[in-house]
């Protein structure tokens, strides 16, 4: 961590630091971008929503906050900034302002100020515990401090990892990302699953490598507890996506089933799994993020919400369901397409940790669902260009170009970076070995 | 053999003399000669005291030199003469608190009559104070009966009348009873005299003679005196008798005669039966928890009280069971807590009821709470006398009723067993109900005019708008019950010292 | 002279405070002038006394041979009297706002500033029996307030308020007079019961802690004592939220404070079985509370029962018996302080101006009172634990001493206070919501007569925020002067 800068030293301990490291720099790049392209959707999308203004005002408050994350240097400045911007997305969430979506909203905020609770739990510890505040590779406990309060801190280092995992949508606190996405307007729902879902990976990367540092969970059952989650986590996402009609829900169980990719990387422990989950995150950002907008041009334009609705709808919107297909099969895993990269990595890492068990069993459920993944983006792509006799087929006009942009640039990037993948792959390789 | 030690003997005689010498004079003349009386008797006794503090010992005093067995004795130690004390300046203020009243309630013609049963009541209460002879505190317990049903019915209304047959029927059964202990005792022991009595009394007991005799004669005893002095359950003529007598009846009847037949009850457990052997009795547990009971019962019973007179009344059974309380529990810390609550509440519940009287005054004559409300506010003494009562009831540092909290609670926690739970309980149950009640009827009597009572008649509004007549004597005397509750709390040291080393001077 | 200095600091508020129904003035801006001179005057002179007067003290009365009745500057009740101080004048303030809708303001304002004189004294005695003298003297002179409505639910619970109080009261002094009676010493100055402290007389002096406990424990609320307090958000605002979120429960904790680390000591009680007690009842209690506030609707009642959660905050940091714990635990009661003082004055603002009571009513009122709202959502933050505000600090204090301390009953501690930092969110953050984000179907009209309060009560409003802000970033100076406790309490470190 380098470039240290002190915002606020509140006392002994307690000091809002920022800084710089190769996680933080790729979270940073990767939220600017996305927030970028979001924007200049959201500001065609705008035409569909009420109190606009209140809606960008929090948009960009909440990316503030996602910087502030991306470059905070200790527990507490994590701690903070994960708050704030659980607090500022929220409003984004009941935009509408109907009862459902309120409702959704305060689930959203209780499950993840829960989540930052548990987090909390393990700030108090680390600051108990720990050698130093700022995060450091390998780990910031003090080993005479630690000695013989073992089980203590790993119960703490799991709840607390839990606790983020939250905001990432991983089982058992999963269950407000499938109500807040469909009500929150369009634009919301993909920086909520694209990117803020990521915050909590960031925090979860943190806390597990640079706090209590990968030797000391290595090998112990809160690594085993976390990968199992995961993975539960991953086949359960691709079963309810499978069976769900409302297509921003159907979009939701995939973040939910996608995001633990991503976490079952980080869990591993392993460098080469941990460039697969890096690489995930950039590649489930673009690829979810192209899958909302889609989805969402088809609301704004024509007005069509479900999955069964869209038959034949790609004849009319074939930018749109163009740009889909592209995502899709990005995110089942298809060479070259960006995704299918990552998911090697994932499995490669898995298989050579050498847990009994798991290290198999994970490439296994990776592979189970991505069938899933095929089994329920496909069928959108397919019954949109070829409705098949006898389907009733939907009326509707292509979106409008502001909103294609940003569509085409993430279907490009799908493309770009599933062929070229080699440069992000090293730079994402020194930062994952820069963990350890 | 020193002048002041004359001074038992001589307070009886002349408050008897000057009660007869009323009988002939004119109103104002009686007035003026018992007023006289009593200070020159308040006066003495404080002389006698002070011979106590310099380091007097204890003595006995024959009446006309006559000796054992045909001639009768005094005793007089710093307990006795500090009772004496406490006894003669209430009854003087209590007077001079409730002399409007006399006039209202008696009648010019009959006044006299009030200042002889008064004298005579106090002088039977300093006789039971001195005496030294079990059967002469008889007589004199039947003179303090027959004189208290006196003040109570001076004033003439279907009332008193039935509350003082109640109350004298009661008290003659518990007469009877002590008397029957008494004819058991000189049986036993073939004495009259107190200290021969204790030294025949310890004999049989070593020699385990008469055991069972003597056994009933303490119980008898317990029960007698107790009935006349309220212990719950037998004070259900306690309310009826205090709340509808004239305000410095009142005053005198729960401040002092119930607190004369208490002391005379210690004074015979501990000098005629003798400490040790009372504590084996079961008697000391009985009075404790009938003590304790009265404590629950009394405040209970006050808090539904729509008059103020028989709220006060209640009140009082609660306060007197405090005194059975640090009575039962049976240890040297337990009677000293009860003499202290003896010398605060004689002070603080005769203050309480000049100052209804005050109130009832100031109310167009009556008691109800609905006729009282604001009535604080018209007459200003009453309601700082009300104000003082209530801190001192609740335990305030400063007021002498924090320093009976104190002792009680210190004798009681240097108990063991289940003594300890009970009484503790009690203070705490007591403490919270006597806050409630007391604080209620602050809340009435000092309720802004603007609330005005809509409930109290028009009749009695237009009695308000009267001038209330100020009266001085009155005034003062409120005054000086304040201070005096204000020295026991302030001076609370020297009334212990005084206590522990008269009881220590008593067997 | 400075001795005396804390009497006048004492009888100066009640005096002045007494002849306020005496003077009975008729114009309100004579006896604003007159009630705010005299509580300004008082809190100047406090906190020169508190800068200048520390180890001052003041022998009033020998009561009896063995009780005196001293006053004593320590730094232990200096925390205390400086929390008092400051707050105050801005409750004055913001009472003469909310009253002037109401009546009998002579007998309230005098009865109002009679309590801040009895608070110091609370917070300067120098021995138990003093500080008993003004805890009942607090009681009695707190009822009228709460009953002041005169309603009949009014005079349900301030009989309710006397009768635990006094029963509380009456149980610690039984408590206070064993110890005496058995060679303990009563005086704050003499720590810890010393030789007294025999294994014969162990369980007495344990059951004599219960009793002190417990008795105090009504006034800070712990379980099964708590209900007083619930039942008194009937009074007027003011009074709920200067009295029973400040000055009476404070009284409480302080008091508990008192006799954990000044009359018995760390050497009695760590580790023993009295010290679990009181741990497992306050960490009940935190859940309990904080459980209750988030079913409540009512809005006063919700942050009278978040109060008694927060209390048990004060009194398990206490329990720890660590000097880490004794300085979280005064620095939660001082940071409490603000933080619900700030929330009852806009519960009562709301209440003012709206009269609205119930926690679902306040739809759009963010916009409608936005200085009110906005004061509320920082303060609910605080609550809640978000850095950087004054909150986390405490809450973050009281966890880090609970893990130095490291019994398992320091562990569910910890955990009570994160499942209450959840629930918090939950009964605060909501409120929030529903003001700045009311449903699509609200009307703004329907507010149209709802308007922002005027100088008085926002003023002390924003003051107070400013302050949770600036003690949450910049809190040396205060721990510093909060951190000098701990020689005191503690002589043998």
């Amino acid at each position: 961590m380098t470039q240290l800068f002190t915002l606020l030293k509140i006392s002994d301990g307690l000091a809002i630091q920022f800084g710089a490291d190769g996680l933080g720099r790729m979270f940073l790049c990767l939220d600017t971008v996305m927030w970028i392209l979001v924007g200049i959707y959201a500001f065609k999308y705008k035409e569909h929503m009420k109190h606009t203004k209140r809606f960008f005002a929090f948009y960009l408050l909440t990316y503030l906050m996602l910087a502030a994350l991306s470059m905070a240097a200790n527990y507490l400045t994590m701690y903070l900034c994960f708050e704030f911007m659980t607090l500022l997305s929220m409003p984004m969430v009941l935009q509408d302002g109907t009862p459902e979506s309120i409702a959704a909203a305060r689930k959203y905020l209780m499950y993840s100020i829960f989540g930052a609770t548990l987090g909390l739990l393990g700030f108090f510890f680390s600051a108990h515990y720990g050698a130093g505040t700022v995060f450091t590779p390998g780990g910031l406990l003090d080993p005479a401090k630690v000695a013989g309060n073992e089980s203590k801190l790993l119960v703490v280092a799991f709840l607390s990892i839990a606790g983020f995992s939250a905001k990432a949508g991983m089982f058992p606190l999963h269950a407000w990302l499938p109500t807040a996405h469909p009500v929150a307007p369009a634009p919301a729902s993909a920086v909520l699953s694209g990117v803020i879902t990521k915050a909590g990976v960031l925090c979860i990367l943190r806390v597990m490598y640079q706090v209590y540092g990968a030797s000391f969970l290595a090998g112990t059952w809160v690594q085993k507890a976390l990968i199992v989650l995961s993975l539960i986590t991953v086949f359960m996402g691709s079963m309810m996506a499978y069976g769900e009609d409302l297509l921003k829900r159907r979009l939701a169980y995939s973040t939910v089933s996608q995001v633990s990719y991503v976490l079952f990387g980080v869990f591993t422990l392993h460098p080469v799994a941990l460039l697969g989950a890096l690489l995930h995150v950039i590649y489930h950002s673009i690829i979810k993020d192209g899958l909302f907008l889609g989805a969402g041009a088809v609301i704004f334009t024509n007005h069509k919400e479900y999955v069964s609705q869209l038959h034949g709808m790609g004849k009319r919107m074939p930018v749109t369901f163009g740009c889909f297909t592209v995502c899709s099969l990005g995110l089942i895993g298809i060479p070259p397409f960006a995704g299918f990269l990552s998911k090697w990595y994932l499995a490669a890492g898995s298989l050579s940790e050498g847990l009994p068990v798991l290290s198999w069993l994970g490439p296994a459920v990776l592979l189970l669902s991505a069938l899933l993944t095929a089994g329920y983006l496909l069928p959108i792509s397919i019954h949109g260009f070829f409705p098949g006799e006898g389907e009733k087929e939907a009326e509707g006009k292509e979106a409008p170009f502001q909103m294609l942009f940003p569509m085409l640039v993430l279907a490009l990037g799908v493309v770009v970076f599933g062929v070229f993948a080699q440069p992000l792959a090293d730079a994402l390789l020194r930062i994952a070995e820069a963990m350890f | 053999m020193s002048l002041v030690q004359n001074v038992p003997a001589f307070s009886i005689l002349l408050l008897m003399l000057c009660g007869i010498v009323c009988l002939v004079l004119p109103r104002r003349a009686a007035r003026h000669l018992a007023d006289c009386a009593i200070a020159l008797v308040a006066a003495a006794s404080v002389a006698l005291l002070v011979y106590f503090l310099q380091g007097g010992a204890a003595y006995t005093y024959s009446m006309g030199e006559i000796g054992a067995p045909f001639g009768n004795e005094l005793r007089a130690g710093m307990l006795e003469a500090a009772v004496a004390t406490l006894f003669s300046i209430v009854t003087l203020l209590s007077l001079m608190g409730g002399r409007a009243h006399l006039r209202s309630d008696i009648g010019r013609l009959k006044v006299n009559l009030y200042y002889i049963s008064t004298l005579f009541l106090l002088c039977s209460m300093l006789a039971l104070v001195y005496t030294n002879d079990i059967f002469t505190a008889y007589v004199f317990v039947e003179i303090n009966t027959i004189t208290a049903c006196g003040i109570v019915m001076s004033k003439e209304d279907g009332y008193t009348l039935a509350a003082s047959m109640r109350y004298f029927i009661m008290s003659l059964i518990g007469s009877g009873l002590f008397l029957i202990s008494i004819c058991i005792l000189y049986a036993v022991t073939g004495h009259l005299l107190m200290s021969n009595i204790q030294e025949a009394v310890a004999q049989l007991y070593a020699q385990g003679e008469y055991r069972a005799p003597l056994q009933v004669a303490i119980a008898l005893m317990g029960v007698g005196l107790s009935l006349k002095s309220a212990l719950w359950p037998f004070s259900s003529w306690l309310p009826d008798a205090h709340s509808s007598a004239s305000a410095s009846s009142s005053a005198m009847l729960s401040g002092l005669v119930l607190k004369s037949f208490i002391f005379l009850m210690i004074k015979i457990f501990y000098r005629v039966i003798g400490a040790g052997i009372v504590r084996t009795h079961a008697v000391l547990d009985l009075l404790l928890v009938f003590g304790i009971l009265g404590m629950v019962m009394g405040s209970v019973n006050a808090l539904f009280e729509r008059d103020i007179k028989r709220l006060l009344a209640y009140s009082s059974v609660g306060q007197i069971g405090y005194i059975f309380c640090g009575v039962g529990l049976g240890t040297p810390a337990g009677v000293a807590a009860a003499m202290v609550q003896v010398a605060v509440h004689a002070t603080t519940k005769a203050m309480l009821f000049c100052a209804a009287g005050g109130l009832m005054d100031a109310s167009g004559g009556s008691k109800k709470f609905r006729d009282i409300e604001g009535a604080g506010r018209r007459d200003p003494y009453a309601g700082v006398a009300f104000i003082v009562g209530t801190l001192s009831m609740i335990g305030i540092p400063f007021f002498g009723g924090f320093i009976t909290k104190l002792s009680l609670v210190q004798a009681a926690v240097t108990v063991g067993g289940w003594r300890n739970l009970l009484s503790i309980l009690a203070i705490i149950v007591s403490t919270i109900l006597t806050a409630i009640y007391y604080i209620n009827v602050l809340a009435i009597i000092f309720r802004a005019p603007e609330t005005a009572p809509t409930k109290a008649s028009e009749k009695l509004k237009e009695e308000w708008k009267k001038q209330v007549r100020l009266d001085t004597e009155y005034e003062v005397a409120i005054v000086l019950f304040i201070l005096l509750n204000l020295a026991i709390g302030l001076r609370s040291d020297q009334l212990m010292q005084i206590i522990t080393t008269g009881l220590s001077m008593f067997g | 002279m400075t001795g005396f200095g804390i009497l006048i600091a004492i009888l100066v508020p009640i005096l002045g405070g007494a002849l306020v129904p005496l003077l009975d003035f008729d114009a309100r801006r004579a006896r604003e002038y007159y009630v705010f001179a005299i509580v300004l005057a008082t809190s100047v002179y406090t906190l020169s006394l508190l800068s200048s007067g520390q180890g001052s003290e003041l022998v009033l009365y020998h009561l009896t041979s063995t009780i005196d009745i001293t006053l004593r500057i320590d730094r232990y009740g200096s925390i205390f009297a400086l929390l008092v101080s400051v707050l105050w004048p801005l409750a004055t303030l913001y009472a003469f706002e909310y009253m002037s809708h109401l009546h009998k303001k002579n007998r309230f304002f005098g009865f109002f500033t009679i309590c801040y004189g009895i608070t110091l004294g609370v917070a300067f005695a120098g021995n138990f029996i003093t500080m008993y003298l003004f805890y009942e003297l607090l009681t009695l002179a707190t009822v009228p307030l709460i009953t002041h409505e005169g309603t009949r639910e009014a005079k349900v619970a301030g009989v309710k308020y006397l009768v635990y109080s006094i029963a509380g009261a009456t149980a610690a002094f039984i408590g206070m007079i064993a110890i005496l009676t058995h060679g303990g010493s009563l005086e704050f100055a003499v720590i810890g019961l010393g030789d007294a402290a025999t294994p014969e007389n162990r369980r007495l002096f344990d059951l004599a802690f219960l009793f002190m406990f417990f008795g105090f424990g009504v006034k800070s609320a712990i379980w099964p004592l708590h209900g007083w307090l619930p039942t008194a958000g009937v009074a007027p605002t003011p009074v709920t939220a200067l009295l029973h979120a400040v000055a009476v429960v404070k009284s409480g904790v302080f008091a508990i404070g008192r006799v954990v680390y000044f009359t018995y000591d760390a050497g009695y009680l760590a580790g023993s079985m009295v010290q679990k007690i009181g741990l497992a009842f306050s960490a009940f209690t935190i859940v309990y509370g904080t459980v209750m506030a988030w079913k409540e609707i009512h809005f006063k009642k919700r942050l009278a029962y978040s109060t008694v959660s927060n209390l048990s905050y004060i009194v398990f940091a206490f329990l720890l018996v660590t000097p880490s714990g004794l300085t979280a635990g005064l620095l939660h009661m001082m940071f409490h302080g603000l933080m619900k003082i700030v929330l009852f004055f806009v519960a009562g603002t709301v209440m003012h101006q709206s009269g609205r009571i119930y926690v679902t009513d306040l739809r759009g009122f963010g916009r409608a009172m936005p200085v009110s709202f906005a004061t509320f959502t920082i303060a609910s933050l605080a609550l809640t634990g978000i850095p950087p505000l004054c909150g986390f600090l405490s809450k973050y204090a009281i966890a880090e001493a609970a893990l130095a301390q490291g019994s398992p009953l320091a562990y569910a501690g910890v955990a009570a206070l994160l499942v209450s930092a959840v629930f918090t969110a939950a009964y605060l953050l909501t409120i929030c919501v529903r003001a700045y984000f009311p449903p699509a179907d609200f009307e703004p009209w329907s507010l149209k007569s709802v308007k922002e309060a005027n100088l008085y009560m926002t003023l002390p409003l924003v003051l107070l925020t400013a302050a949770i802000v600036l003690l949450g970033c910049f809190p040396g100076a205060l721990q510093a002067f909060i951190g000098g406790v701990v020689p005191a309490a503690f002589p043998g470190l």
